[in-house]
């Protein structure tokens, strides 16, 4: 029966359009200096076990590929921007001197070469693949960037958020007004795969910001998250109208009405001290987990039982599932 | 009259041998370390020392099996032994090292000593393997492009430091992996613009020091120091190169290994008017510096803030100060009196307070941390961190003001702050200690009297390890310091008449504000949040020098420093690259 369950699983991953790829490190017991485990950017293969790719990093905390060509990944890293390709072996670092611990990453799908990145010291683009930066901060000062997410419908259309608010550009950085937020500290901003229009965002302490008109404005939804801190959001491709959110505190948040009503779902997590989730696009209702120190865990149900999957001891910062092809 | 005597006979017992005796006797403790702790350290001492090279190569290959650790802290090591190699290592250590540069990628770091020793043993591994393609590098850069950058951050800090100071400014310990880079490249970089500018860093770097130090000790505030070195004053890696590049202070038992590395690369020798500058405390001075914060990622205009920096010096005491606030995130030290010792070895002669603060806020401006995690991750390492206990740190609500000896430090700490109280240091060294009942405190550390009166009442705890803690639970409250050197009075009987009779002034609400007549004449006006005033004269921040005093002067932008003493004069010139 064993054997039978590990076939169908095998088989299932083989035939899956995607992967799941983590950016993570092994934190349980851990401080700087002191010899790291395997940590960076994993990739789980079929069967279930993770393969670490490229080198062994402790500030691996964001990826995003180019559709036309997803064996290339490209990182956000303590290090700089990591071109990773031949899916994830071959790590160059593309970024100089001039900028330092990136917080996200995201490429233009529309505009071929150009890639945006947060960092600790504002936003930059490159318009070339990597050749050359110009920085695109919104401000002059208070520059501290957490996220950027660039629109999938529009090039040189993108979302960033930082220190203070929401930033919206429609010519690739080169001019910028505030979108909403402002006094809150952004931690991540997401567009739904299924309306251009639905954006959200999450905060520090202040919950949970939507927009429904393309990242125009943001708004408070005030009914989730608030004077908590959460991390993440995902929407799940396979299910318009279901989306999770994760964060210290609420741990595990979904919704199955697009964000009206949201409903803690922790059942068979150890702690709810969530850093990030996914769902994955090609197993509906298959939602991923990562909780602090303790490991990633999977639920097939959307939330509602979980069990444990692997990378103990990890905190996984981001996880995405990439397509195996070019789309 | 006796503790003079005492200073005098110490010092002559702690008469160092010559500067290369000093620099060989520690290259030869690393060579042959008691004990089975045989690391890179030990590699690089006996390749410089031309001895046993097959072993070197054994126990490097064995180090560099995988998986590596230690990030920049593994590249400097790596870096000098490729460069004491001089034909000595086996072709398989070699290769062995040339791989290891390319299958283990360095955490660059998060602070300037972090990318100053990245970025210099980077430049100095492109500069010897050369030519090599990305394929070679953690990188995935070619040796040119690794060179380029990691040339042009050097100058970039290169120019930063002279313009507005270090970040990472005076620090007890990073002082070492400040210097032991400069060293490299003043010995290793075969661009000699390149090479004459790590010397003149070095000059500028010692000089620093130098002018700062009382009897090796490295006094004055600090932007980084830690738990022991804040109050054991002496036992620190700057204590460590008072002794190797000047010969002050007792021999260390072991210096710390940034002394080595300095040592086994340019092993530079600084000029004698630092030598003079470094030992001559027969004059009384006042030093200036100004200095800038580390990176402010959030929540400030501008990415470096100023700190202004006073540090009166004397033979027997010296009393420094930063203006106070948040300059430096978990390990700042802004103000203390330390006190010259005949033997510093395991004694604690120092006094300050401080307000134990620790906050989200600090590590997120600072850093990178997310929300929740951020306080306990730097905890796992900076223990006392979050301590109510802790006597490391600086907080945004203490402020201070200094004139030669006499400082005033003011707190003015909100309700619902984590740690409502501040703490003070009393050393279980002092020689007399008197709480009297006009409130002040008078105490005696060798040839060093000091008057401290706290704005509010106190209790005194004991501290783990020796000594007291003061603790004044109040929001508003202060502290009032003048120091003054034994000579100048019969006894501390003789030095409390002379403090009560002092003028002293305060309240403390809505802020605490202090008014006071030093000892040396001076009526000193300070105010929570408002600039001092000393004779009626606000202090003049704006003009604030990047070094001023008797031995060092520089403006602020002016990539300059001028070294002076009596009639001697060195002044280094970044701009054109000259020494004169």
């Amino acid at each position: 029966m064993r054997s039978v369950l590990l076939v169908f699983a095998v088989a299932a991953a083989a035939a899956a359009e995607h992967r799941m790829w983590v950016c993570m490190r092994i934190q349980k017991n851990w401080v700087g200096g002191l010899p790291l485990k395997p940590s960076g950017l994993f990739v789980d293969s079929p069967g279930g076990t993770f393969e670490q790719r490229g080198y062994n990093h402790p500030l691996v905390v964001g990826l995003d590929y180019d559709p036309r060509d997803p064996s290339t990944l490209y990182l956000a890293a303590g290090n700089g921007l990591i071109r990773a390709s031949e899916r994830g072996r071959r790590w160059r670092i593309l970024t100089d001197h001039q900028v330092t611990e990136l917080r996200d990453v995201s490429v233009d799908p529309n505009a071929p070469g150009t890639i945006y990145f947060a960092h600790v010291g504002g936003l930059h683009v490159t318009r070339d693949g990597g050749a050359t930066f110009e920085p695109v901060h919104p401000l002059a000062r208070r520059r501290y960037t957490e996220t950027v997410r660039v629109d999938r419908t529009r090039a040189g259309r993108l979302v960033c958020g930082g220190e203070s608010g929401l930033y919206l550009s429609e010519n690739g950085g080169r001019s910028w007004r505030l979108a909403g937020g402002a006094g809150f500290q952004i931690m991540y901003v997401q567009q739904s795969p299924h309306d251009a229009d639905h954006w959200l965002a999450v905060t520090q302490l202040g919950g949970l910001l939507v927009s429904a008109d393309g990242g125009r404005t943001f708004e408070n939804s005030g009914n989730v998250g608030v004077h908590r801190n959460l991390y993440d959001i995902a929407f799940d491709p396979t299910t318009p109208g279901r989306i999770a959110l994760c964060g210290w505190g609420p741990g595990v948040v979904v919704s199955e009405d697009n964000g009206k009503t949201w409903e803690e779902r922790n059942h068979g997590l150890p702690s709810t001290a969530v850093w990030s989730v996914a769902f994955d696009p090609d197993r509906t209702g298959r939602l991923v987990a990562s909780l602090h120190e303790e490991a990633l865990y999977v639920s097939e149900d959307a939330g509602r039982n979980w069990r444990r999957y692997g990378l103990e001891e990890s905190v996984a910062y981001r996880i995405r599932f990439i397509p195996e092809a070019a789309r | 009259m006796r503790g003079t005597l005492l200073v005098l006979l110490a010092t002559a017992a702690f008469a160092a041998p010559p500067f290369e005796a000093r620099v060989r006797e520690l290259i030869e403790s690393y060579a042959h370390p008691k004990g089975n702790d045989f690391g890179y350290a030990t590699i690089a001492a006996r390749l410089k020392l031309g001895q046993d090279p097959a072993w070197c190569s054994r126990r490097l290959i064995e180090l560099l099996e995988p998986p590596i650790h230690g990030d920049m802290f593994w590249m400097f090591p790596t870096t000098a032994i490729a460069y004491l190699d001089r034909g000595q290592l086996s072709q398989e250590a070699r290769q062995a090292l040339r791989e290891a540069w390319r299958t283990y990628m360095p955490f660059r770091g998060d602070t300037e000593n972090h990318w100053l020793l990245y970025y210099t043993s980077l430049y100095l591994m492109a500069q010897l393997w050369r030519g090599e393609p990305g394929e070679r590098w953690f990188t995935g850069k070619s040796s040119e492009e690794n060179l380029r950058e990691a040339a042009a951050w050097i100058d970039s800090w290169i120019r930063l430091t002279t313009r507005r100071g270090q970040g990472e400014y005076d620090c007890t310990h990073y002082i070492g992996v400040f210097l032991l880079p400069m060293s490299y490249l003043a010995a290793w970089a075969e661009d000699p613009v390149m090479r004459k500018r790590a010397q003149m860093m070095l000059d500028y770097l010692i000089a620093d020091y130098a002018a700062e130090n009382l009897d090796g000790i490295y006094v004055g505030s600090h932007a980084r120091t830690d738990d022991k070195m804040v109050i054991e004053k002496w036992h620190s890696v700057a204590g460590d190169f008072g002794y190797l590049l000047f010969g002050l202070g007792p021999r260390p038992a072991l210096m710390n290994g940034y002394a080595l590395y300095y040592s086994v690369a340019s092993a530079y020798r600084p000029p004698a008017i630092l030598e003079r500058i470094a030992t001559d405390r027969s004059t009384p001075y006042t030093h200036y510096e100004r200095k800038r914060t580390r990176n402010r990622w959030r929540f400030h205009d501008e990415l470096h803030g100023p700190v202004y920096k006073t540090t009166y010096i004397r033979r027997e005491y010296a009393v420094g100060s930063d203006q106070g606030g948040i300059l430096q995130p978990i390990q700042q030290h802004s103000w203390d009196v330390t006190w010259a010792v005949a033997d510093p070895r395991g004694v604690h002669n120092t006094f300050f307070t401080m307000h134990p603060y620790s906050s989200l806020y600090e590590l997120q401006t600072y850093f990178s941390f997310g929300p929740d995690f951020g306080v306990e991750e730097v905890v796992r390492s900076k223990r006392t961190y979050d301590s109510p206990d802790k006597l490391l740190g600086g907080s945004p609500f203490e402020k201070i003001m200094q004139d030669e000896d006499t400082v005033i430090a003011l707190y003015a700490i909100p309700p619902l702050t984590r740690f409502p109280h501040i703490n003070g240091f009393i050393s279980k060294d002092l020689d007399e200690f008197v709480e009297d009942p006009s409130g002040w405190i008078f105490l005696r550390g060798n040839q060093a009297l000091i008057a401290a009166r706290p704005l509010q009442r106190y209790a005194l705890k004991p501290i783990q390890g020796g000594g007291r803690r003061l603790f004044s639970p109040y929001l508003n409250n202060g502290v009032v310091v003048q120091a003054a050197p034994a000579s100048e009075f019969a006894n501390l009987e003789a030095f409390r008449k002379a403090i009560l009779a002092l003028e002293l002034d305060y309240r403390l609400e809505p802020v605490p504000s202090v008014r006071f007549r030093s000892l040396r004449g001076r009526r000193l006006e300070f105010t929570y949040g408002e600039t001092p005033r000393v004779d009626g004269r606000p202090l003049d921040y704006e003009n604030w020098p990047l070094f001023g005093g008797p031995f060092l002067e520089a403006a602020v932008d002016s990539e300059q420093l001028l070294i002076k003493y009596g009639s001697e004069r060195r002044k280094l010139d970044f701009r054109r690259n000259t020494v004169e």
